[in-house]
């Protein structure tokens, strides 16, 4: 038999329980894969360009539907390069408040990844448990912000909310519930037998790969590169508060879900500075609390939610343009905007998502294993197809 | 005209493949072991499991509810198949797997076959499924389909020598080739006391063969959809599914007697009624199905190259291991 005879092409989705929305074309002799290609664009909904019709406030429910599990850091990355245009900056306890909510969504979206890792690999137990405790995170979002995930919460000039009352203690009992799951999740999950043997040595991204390939966020850590954009380029409240960059010298798969799992540590450790150190002051930039008629002034007040200004329904936005960079749960996502000046839109947005970046690693890390590593490598990565096509 | 139809039915020939261990008794076991295997597997994970269909039992008869759909749900069968083998395969399948029962003794005087092989007779059915597993897969047009069958292929070769010889160890260790015998001679000390290696290879090998996790390899989800079953529908699927817990079923029994003294300990007055002995085998048989099926909610799913290194790496040498420690207690002074 020649070559092109024993190769089979396999098509993984999409249709397919574990593709996502996304096509991999599998070329495969025997049961080792020769190629894998990924098909993407199944789920591009064209936001770059719809936000070049959108006004500069409907942009930010838009930045966020793509990432469905990393909502956050598209709404703080699109907001920061806005309010570098509008040369504003919000208040400190408005950026610690950014911080909180950004540490939270990192949280739930490294359990959402790591939970569909868990059940590519065919734990279900780690599936459900990691949706399962994934749920509190969301339920203190929603306390915070009033929505699960596309919470919108951070506006140009700084957030929609204030903290809620007693909100600390119920933040406290959320991250102790964690802390204290993560043992039973070691026991069951992360030191099994099989999903060390399933996990070790497949899929190794060396350094040098890493940084010449553009890989970004956890997958880039775990090869050993302590690349985070919340210490190169610091922005919120993050300079002002003491964590640790997870790394792993490994570079398989387990080294990946490992460094998750430290950032979630890390997160908890945030999460408790930003609730002790967050300081009193005003949640708005002062410019548009004095644009918000007295009676709703006095509503904010006394609520502490925000009332947007006038103003916002047509923002215009001084020509120019802005760069903004924010490190989400999947890796470093960019935003840039030019504004003409004139029209009430951008003239131009474009956004970098880390999964866009990352669904290289497919081509390059699968080459050589098997079949059945094909989703515990693309598991690993914890790939979003929409994310990725935008 | 009533008592004639009791004695018909108590009459091994009739009673053993219909009843016990046959149709009867191995459906309702499919009925519970489903239903409790998904229990199990909420309970670990946090959730409510099968709940609705008769809720004062927890959703004991979900699996009923599911057997109605598929009887009614339309069997598709894509134009590209091979029909005759699409469609005889599920049923094969099914009927392979449960035809190792009848060569099973229900009590010491009491089988539908009495045969002085029946060790080899009961070993020899149960390697029958996995072909009909191999034709479905290549039956389907479907390269999901195909890779699942060569999976299924692969595993058989890297179990079956194993298993039987671990089987065959307790052969030597009893010499003799009859169940009846086998069990007979564990009224003392069970075979799992005496060659515990021989079990331990056995109970695994039981788990590779029925693909329960961590094998659950030709069925994988999220590899190859659903392996060999991907194009099944309706009831064709609802009997595919069905087989493999009727295999697991089988060789627990099967088990039960070889390691877990058969029907011992049972009163010598009630040896020859087909009653006791036989439920003291099926709760033995129960308790290896439900470490099985527990270790759904514990393990995920080993590479096929992993597995087959167990079979033929771990497992091989155990089993031969075992037959070793037969023949040294034999020669020590025998049971």
């Amino acid at each position: 038999m020649t070559v092109e005879e024993r190769i089979l092409e396999l098509l993984i989705g999409p249709q397919h329980p574990a593709s996502g929305h996304m096509r991999l074309v599998a070329k495969i002799d025997g049961d080792i894969v020769v190629e894998l290609r990924p098909n993407i664009g199944y789920v591009h909904r064209s936001v770059e360009k719809l936000a070049e019709v959108k006004k500069y406030l409907h942009i930010i429910p838009l930045v966020e539907r793509p990432s469905l599990a990393d909502t956050t850091a598209n709404n703080l990355a699109y907001v920061m390069a806005l309010e570098k245009l509008l040369g504003i900056e919000a208040p400190p306890r408005a950026q610690y408040l950014r911080t909180l909510l950004a540490e939270i969504n990192r949280i739930h979206s490294h359990l959402y990844g790591l939970g569909i890792h868990g059940v590519m690999i065919g734990s279900s137990t780690a599936y459900m448990w990691c949706f399962g405790d994934r749920e509190p995170f969301i339920e203190i979002a929603q306390e915070l912000t009033g929505a699960r995930l596309t919470y919108s919460y951070i506006i140009p000039g700084g957030v929609r909310r204030d903290l809620p009352q007693g909100f600390e203690d119920r933040v406290e009992k959320v991250l102790r519930y964690l802390e204290n799951r993560m043992k039973d999740y070691f026991d069951i999950y992360f030191n099994n037998p099989v999903t060390r043997a399933r996990l070790e040595g497949v899929g190794v991204l060396t350094k040098e790969d890493a940084i010449k390939l553009g890989v970004t966020g956890p997958n880039l850590r775990a090869s050993g590169v302590p690349y985070d954009v919340r210490k190169i380029e610091p922005y919120a409240a993050y300079p002002e508060l003491d964590f640790e960059v997870v790394t792993r010298e490994e570079g398989d798969a387990l080294a990946r879900v490992f460094v998750r799992i430290g950032e979630i540590q890390e997160s908890m450790k945030i999460i408790r500075q930003v609730l002790k150190n967050i300081p009193e002051g005003p949640i708005f930039h002062e410019k548009y609390v004095k644009m918000v008629p007295p009676k709703l002034r006095e509503y904010m007040k006394e609520t502490g939610e925000v009332k947007f200004p006038g103003t916002f329904a047509n923002l215009r936005v001084p020509a120019g343009e802005a760069i903004s960079r924010v490190e989400g749960g999947r890796g470093e996502v960019v935003f840039y905007l030019i504004s003409d000046g004139k029209s009430l839109s951008p003239y131009r947005m474009r956004m970098v998502t880390p999964s866009f970046r990352n669904v290289i690693l497919f081509e390059h890390l699968t080459k050589g294993h098997r079949v059945a590593d094909i989703p515990a490598i693309y598991g690993s990565l914890d790939y979003f197809p929409p994310e990725a096509d935008r | 005209m009533m008592q004639d139809l009791l004695s018909l039915i108590f009459e091994p020939y009739i009673f053993v493949p219909l009843i016990y261990p046959g149709l009867i008794v191995a459906f309702l076991l499919l009925l519970l072991v489903i239903w409790l295997e998904r229990k199990i597997a909420a309970k670990v994970q946090l959730r409510y499991g099968p709940l609705y269909v008769l809720k004062p039992l927890g959703g004991v008869i979900q699996l009923v509810a599911d057997l109605l759909r598929y009887l009614f749900q339309e069997p598709i069968i894509p134009r590209a198949t091979d029909k005759l083998a699409f469609i005889t395969t599920p049923i094969l399948l099914f009927a392979t797997s449960y035809l190792p029962a009848i060569a099973l003794p229900v009590g010491p005087n009491f089988t539908a076959i009495r045969s002085d092989l029946s060790l080899l007779l009961v070993l020899a059915l149960s390697t029958l499924g996995p072909i009909f597993t191999l034709v479905m897969g290549w039956a389907s047009n479907n390269k999901f389909s195909l890779i699942g069958g060569v999976r299924e292929g692969y595993l058989v070769v890297s179990y079956e020598i194993p298993m039987f010889l671990s089987a065959l160890s307790m052969a030597v260790l009893y010499d003799s080739l009859d169940l009846i015998e086998i069990a007979e001679a564990q009224k003392g000390m069970w075979g799992i006391l005496l060659n515990p290696l021989a079990a331990l290879t056995m109970l695994i090998l039981i788990y590779m063969s029925t693909s329960k996790f961590p094998f659950e390899i030709p069925e994988a989800e999220s590899e190859i959809v659903a392996g060999p079953y991907t194009e099944y529908s309706g009831i064709l699927y609802g009997l595919v599914m069905g087989a493999s817990y009727i295999k697991m079923y089988v060789l627990s029994l099967l088990f039960a007697i070889l390691f877990l003294g058969g029907w011992n300990p049972v009163p010598s007055f009630m040896a020859s009624d087909p009653i006791l002995p036989g439920v003291l085998v099926f709760i033995k048989a129960f308790i290896i199905i439900f470490i099985g099926i527990f270790f759904r909610a514990v393990y995920p799913r080993f590479r096929i190259d992993q597995a087959m290194n167990i079979g033929w790496r771990l497992t091989l040498p155990m089993s031969i291991l075992s037959i070793i420690l037969s023949l040294l207690i034999v020669w020590l002074g025998g049971v």
